[in-house]
């Protein structure tokens, strides 16, 4: 595939990386050369520097042959007018990133699509959308959905309580009867580990799991977790990603937001009904311990300030908060929030990359998951694969990989050894992100 | 001269500049009763509105044309000129009562008392000036409190004349004159546009808002009128067709400005029918809900706003529950014969600030009386309306913030605790002050009342108690024009003078006349303290 990408940002950055590593033909448009030179010297991918609204630019990219456009500068309108200018120009596919939710809320009056934007997106609608989705399930550290929900990889923290601690993985198979999870990896102290029958499970490991719908309560129970709901929910900040967490979670929470902005207060206390609005500054002990914060289930840090976001993360953990969140700006950081020691960190850009590649791409990389260094894959396997030859044992993979399950006929399945794959089946691969191509020609 | 006087002459200037504006349409107002009288072949009576039509109509275009105004009416003048305007609306509106009374020889004022009375005529009343004010106020400001003892005994064109000064009252002059005059500025419009009315702003212009009222309001008046045409044909076939459509189209009139004038001597009762009072109840309810209500339904098609819309929920609802706690005090103190009839009717006509009379209110009992004062008279229907009172808004504003404030002690002080109120979301500084205002304006009206009350109790005629006084006090303050019989052409002047006022600040809702007085007083010049 052709993919244009227009701006070169986080969001571009990142979907520039993504894409980069299923070998398609990218270029990215940014007016700020730096961002641009970031982009050749790390990833390696044609920049083009210039206006992306630019009908010369974007002739010179030759429009008409892309495939995908995506539009992902800070500024809406000018993804806007990429978008529709683009696709006169004859793009396939175009996706603009947005920021007033206006668009998305009312499609009806003014439908885009037939301006010829194929795509909206919103970072900060995006970001509600995984809060409220962790939420859900908040013991975990990570989930992700796969194959219409017939699949979940889940994501824990071995903490005291855990059955498992100090036992090897054979040794607990009796807590799996039904074969209806697998472990796929286990993040300790920094490192990835791809799991065999003999490795140790220590307390503060974070285990991955792929589980069948009917194996989710099983792994919570192998990792001695008492499930938890959340109904009460404070937020911290009410910038626009806050305002639309809140927004979208007021129905199914109770909700409380601090925001120090007293102007931004009486706007948020004027547009959300059913949201306890509170004036003060979320970095003051004291004012959030006038707010009980304790008392709450779950906190949410979504200031600008990704520094206060982290810092009041880990005070509400320590006054018993269950679940904590904190949206933090810098990517990089990812890679230690399992040492950070807050439940989940979010990122809006990130969210926003992660939808659109979820979603516009069929097949192949699934997500990356930060702080490990491995990836899940999604495979059909080919008519003259060679994996069907074998049962999943005896098929030389490299060591740091597993099959771990397989959707035949629109049923999930944990693969164990002893598995045999057929042409069409559906599997989901769990490997290090070094082996990615290797595995790639097993299946195809 | 010094700047300062100079100055104020300028504000005098500018102000009887937009009272001429408002008497050249009371001038051509009074053409409609003259073609009225002239159908009826009250010769004397069209006489009459023809010689107080050209003084009207001379005396507006001299103030009109000739003082030079460079002076664009300000914040503080609009409310200045709905005060004066209204007044001088008023006294100019009583003309055409005092001249018809002297020029109508008295054998053919005693032709129109009704075959079989033996009364003499009503007119005769009029000679007395301070009677033909008393009535018109009554009349342009929807009271309907009234001078005339028999109604019918002064003839079709005053009929006429009295509820078309209701209808023209009801919707405002200042609003008719934006409608249809183009003098001022917008920005000058827009400050005389809130000066009289609610201030809500339909369209995106004034004029086209005040167009926009106009419409509704006689739309709704020409529903009014064929339905009680048709109603009263059904339920009194027997009644002359001529008289049922004059009836019909004077109360549509007065029903819809919320005025209360009737064409029969005891009102809606002199049917003598129970439906016929029942057919009457929708026409004071749809007088008593707002303009912009009806302007989202009707404009808009929004259907859920007579659920949603506080103020028509709350017109509703206390008109179900009103009638039925005044049943139930009638029915207790066994006075009236028919309680559900006359509770019910009465309480609607009082809520609404009509004021058509069934029931010798003077002889119910007490607690009656005060609760129908309390209840309906004192708190009055929608604001945006032609009613008078308090309006239901501020009560439903101030019991809201009540609820509000005793919620807030729950809440972190830190919480920006915001109030659901008629449809819009009002932070904490803002129903802090619209509760101010209401409270204030409730404190104002209630003194009125009170004091009024008690110089009623002073002038008086004898066999009345406090709780007449208190009735008839709130009555004329809120536009209501129900009596307990104390208003009657033998009353005292300092009495009748009392109401005039009243009733005008009623009409206004009190403030414009305290800017009116400090102007006069004071200037417009702004006190720094």
């Amino acid at each position: 595939m052709r993919i244009i990408i227009a701006g070169a940002g986080e969001v571009g950055y990142y979907l520039a990386r993504l894409f980069d590593q299923e070998l398609h033909e990218i270029i990215v448009i940014d007016n700020n050369p730096e961002r641009l030179k970031r982009v050749e010297d790390n990833l390696g991918i044609v920049t083009i520097l210039g206006d992306s609204t630019s009908y010369k630019i974007l002739k010179e990219v030759k429009v008409e042959t892309a495939d995908m456009l995506i539009a992902v500068t800070e500024w809406e309108a000018v993804n806007i007018v990429t978008a529709i200018t683009s696709k006169k120009l004859g793009a396939k596919y175009t996706i603009a990133r947005i920021s007033n939710m206006e668009y998305l809320l009312d499609k009806k009056t003014l439908d885009l699509h037939n301006l010829g934007i194929d795509e909206l997106i919103s970072p900060e609608s995006l970001t509600a959308r995984v809060v409220k989705h962790i939420l859900k399930e908040p013991l975990l550290t990570e989930s992700l959905k796969l194959y219409d929900d017939k699949l979940i990889m889940m994501g824990l923290h071995i903490e005291d309580q855990a059955p498992v601690i100090n036992k090897t993985i054979a040794e607990t198979t009796s807590l799996n009867p039904e074969n209806c999870f697998i472990i796929v990896a286990i993040h300790r102290k920094g490192e990835t580990i791809i799991p065999k029958g003999q490795t140790q499970i220590k307390k503060g490991d974070y285990l991955y799991f792929i589980a069948t719908n009917a194996g989710k309560d099983k792994v919570l129970k192998y990792c001695g977790k008492v499930s938890i709901t959340i109904k009460k929910l404070l937020i911290l900040g009410g910038s626009r990603t806050g305002a639309r967490v809140a927004g979208r979670l007021c129905q199914y929470y109770d909700i409380k937001l601090i925001e120090k902005d007293i102007n931004k207060c009486k706007e948020l206390a004027l547009n959300l009904p059913k949201v306890q609005i509170v004036h003060g500054d979320g970095t003051n002990v004291k004012l959030l311990e006038d707010e009980e914060f304790g008392t709450y289930d779950a906190f949410v840090a979504v200031t600008e300030n990704s520094e206060t976001n982290i810092f009041t993360c880990l005070m509400a953990k320590e006054t018993g908060v269950k679940k904590t969140i904190a949206m933090v700006e810098n990517i990089g950081l990812f890679n230690h929030s399992l040492s950070i020691g807050i439940d989940t960190l979010i990122n809006k850009k990130l969210a926003a990359a992660n939808f659109i590649f979820k979603n516009i791409h069929n097949g192949g990389i699934y997500s990356f998951l930060y702080g490990l260094d491995a990836e899940i894959l999604e495979f059909e396997v080919g008519e003259k694969s060679r994996v069907t030859q074998k049962i999943i044992k005896d098929i030389d993979f490299s060591a740091l990989t597993i099959i771990t399950s397989v959707v035949r006929n629109g049923n999930a399945y944990i693969a164990l050894g002893n598995f045999q794959l057929q042409s069409k089946d559906k599997v989901v691969v769990f490997t290090l992100s070094k082996d990615i191509r290797k595995v790639e020609a097993f299946f195809n | 001269m010094d700047l300062l006087s100079n100055k104020r002459i300028n504000t005098f200037q500018m102000l009887l500049k937009q009272i001429g504006g408002l008497q050249i349409l009371l001038g051509f107002m009074l053409w409609v009763p003259l073609i009225v009288s002239l159908l009826y072949r009250e010769f004397y009576s069209a006489l009459g509105f023809s010689i107080s039509s050209l003084i009207i109509l001379g005396t507006g275009y001299y103030l009109h044309k000739n003082i030079q105004s460079v002076v664009e009416p300000l914040n503080r003048h609009a409310l200045a000129i709905a005060a004066l305007g209204w007044l001088s609306i008023a006294l100019m509106g009583a003309i055409p009562f005092v001249i018809i009374a002297y020029i109508t020889p008295a054998d053919v004022a005693q032709q129109f008392v009704p075959a079989g009375a033996d009364y003499p005529s009503s007119l005769m009343y009029f000679k007395n000036p301070l009677h033909a004010c008393f009535e018109s106020m009554s009349a342009y400001t929807t009271t309907g409190l009234t001078m005339s003892v028999h109604e019918p005994s002064i003839g079709k064109g005053l009929l006429f004349y009295r509820s078309l000064a209701q209808l023209f009252g009801g919707a405002g002059f200042i609003v008719l004159s934006l409608a249809f005059l183009t003098q001022s500025s917008s920005k000058a419009a827009a400050l005389l546009y809130g000066s009289e009315s609610s201030g809500e702003r339909l369209q995106p212009t004034i004029k086209e808002t005040a167009r926009s009222i106009w419409k509704i309001y006689l739309g709704l008046t020409l529903f009014s009128t064929i339905y009680l045409i048709v109603g009263t044909s059904v339920i009194l076939p027997d009644y002359p067709l001529v008289d049922t459509i004059f009836d019909s189209i004077n109360h549509a009139m007065t029903a819809q400005s919320t005025g209360g004038f009737s064409t029969l001597d005891d009102s809606i009762a002199g049917y003598h029918s129970r439906q016929m009072e029942i057919l009457y109840l929708l026409p004071m309810i749809l007088g008593a809900l707002s303009i912009p209500f009806y302007f989202r339904v009707i404009y808009e098609k929004q259907w859920s706003q007579f659920w949603k819309n506080t103020q028509t929920r709350g017109v509703i609802l206390a008109c179900i529950f009103g009638s039925f706690i005044l049943t139930l005090l009638l029915w207790e103190s066994g006075i009236v014969s028919d309680p559900i009839r006359e509770g019910v009717f009465q309480y609607v006509s009082a809520l609404t600030t009509t004021g058509w009379q069934t029931s010798n209110i003077g002889s119910w009992d007490s607690s009656s009386i005060v609760f129908i004062v309390m209840g309906a008279m004192i708190i009055g229907g929608a604001a945006g309306a032609t009613v008078g009172g308090i309006k239901i808004i501020r009560i439903q504003l101030i019991l809201k913030g009540l609820f509000w404030h005793v919620n807030s002690y729950f809440l972190s002080p830190n919480s920006i605790q915001v109030t659901n109120f008629n449809q819009k979301r009002l932070l904490p500084e803002q129903i802090n002050k619209e509760l101010a205002s209401a409270a204030t304006f409730t404190f104002v009206y209630l003194l009125m009342v009170f004091i009024s009350a008690l110089i009623t109790a002073q002038f008086m005629g004898e066999g009345y108690t406090m709780a007449d006084a208190l009735f008839e006090s709130a009555s004329a303050q809120g536009t209501v024009g129900l009596s307990s019989g104390i208003t009657d052409p033998g009353m005292s002047p300092v009495l009748e003078i009392t109401y005039i006022i009243q009733m005008w600040a009623g009409r206004l809702e009190i403030i414009p006349l305290l800017v009116l007085f400090r102007t006069i007083l004071k200037g417009s010049k702004p006190v720094i303290n």
